[in-house]
């Protein structure tokens, strides 16, 4: 868990105009979902935490209320430049994404009934599924959990995604068995 | 209702589900269609479903529902000031929390916290992906799309954005 070491980690180093120019790009390329393109970023295009460490911090976010891609823009950014390395961040995700969207419904009601737009937006529709899908597979491989975790994430995958269970109380459930297990599972050793 | 009376009601109301979108903002959404259509009847089921077909349709965090909601109210303003409520108490609430987080580095309390959510986590984005899966794949063809994207991305660098462009310009055909 080195990369969240404050005097050792990427992220100190971060200058505002990067800070704000990459998570302005995961919000305006993030359409059908932000989080692949977060993990693009963050770990493939600037190193700023592995697999591991970005999977643990999105863990952490997904637990915290509010959308967890502007959670993982408050972290990093105030890892970066304290409250207002926040603000950078989070204006890049989510306002100018959200000014853009704007000027993008304006537009649609003229071309909403085209077929062509009807088709392509399907058609990205369903790749964008498979962009999430995909980082999950990843984030897997690359991360490689012990059996115990398999479990919990596989209980969480089935109750939440497939039975549609209320996110709330699996994560209550989930979240307590999860820490117990790995408590008895012993020394933070990795 | 005046418009500024208007933003007032979209800032108390989204401000006060911040806090609990545990999850996220889908987490707050079937509350938010309650407020919004049942209690006020600001609009339309059908409208408040179309607001949501387009906000899928854009790019940035789901978050965007919330931004059109308070842009169909309140105009461009009220687009501003719905996101800044339904985002803005739970990013204090998370800055607060991870300075608590930060100063625990050194705890095995925290590193086994991290460990236990990690796979949480994986799990949820992959059910995430999957609930999109299953509103987006209505034919065969969907279904390959899914399918190829998930293979990319979990096995090569491919740019997401050439996968997203290329299934786009495949659907035009009525592929999926």
């Amino acid at each position: 868990m080195t990369p969240i070491d404050p005097d050792h980690s990427p992220l100190a180093v971060i200058s505002r105009a990067t800070l704000f120019t990459s998570f302005l790009k995961m919000g305006l390329l993030g359409f059908g979902g932000v989080l692949p393109w977060a993990r693009r970023v963050i770990v493939d295009e600037r190193k700023w935490l592995d697999d591991r460490a970005f999977a643990e911090l999105i863990g952490l976010c997904q637990v915290l209320p509010g959308p967890n891609v502007v959670n993982l823009a408050v972290i990093i950014g105030s890892r970066a430049h304290g409250p207002l390395g926040s603000v950078i961040a989070v204006s890049g995700i989510l306002l100018v994404p959200v000014a853009l969207m704007l000027v993008i419904a304006s537009g649609y009601a003229s071309v909403a009934h085209a077929v062509a737009v009807r088709n392509a937006i399907a058609g990205a529709s369903a790749a964008a599924a498979g962009l999430i899908l995909g980082t999950a597979v990843r984030l897997l491989l690359h991360t490689r959990p012990p059996p115990r975790g398999l479990v919990i994430g596989g209980t969480a995958f089935v109750t939440v995604g497939v039975l549609q269970w209320p996110l709330l109380w699996v994560l209550v459930v989930l979240v307590a068995v999860g820490i117990a297990a790995e408590w008895r599972a012993g020394s933070p050793a990795q | 209702m005046t418009v500024t009376q208007m933003l007032a009601e979209i800032a108390l109301r989204f401000s006060t589900l911040s806090l609990v979108a545990i999850g996220g903002i889908n987490a707050i959404l079937p509350e938010i269609h309650r407020v919004v259509v049942d209690v006020e009847g600001w609009m339309s089921a059908a409208e408040f479903s179309e607001l949501f077909a387009l906000a899928q349709l854009s790019p940035g965090p789901n978050a965007m529902i919330v931004a059109l909601v308070g842009w169909k109210l309140a105009g461009v303003t009220g687009a501003f000031v719905a996101t800044l409520a339904a985002c803005g108490p739970s990013s204090v609430a998370c800055y607060l929390i991870w300075q608590w987080v930060d100063r625990l580095r050194q705890s095995p309390v925290r590193a086994i916290v991290q460990r236990a959510l990690a796979p949480l986590a994986i799990g949820l984005i992959l059910a995430s992906g999957y609930t999109l899966a299953v509103g987006a794949d209505r034919s065969p063809g969907a279904v390959a799309l899914t399918a190829i994207a998930t293979a990319a991305l979990a096995f090569t660098r491919i740019n997401p954005f050439w996968v997203l462009l290329a299934a786009a310009a495949v659907g035009v055909s009525g592929f999926a």
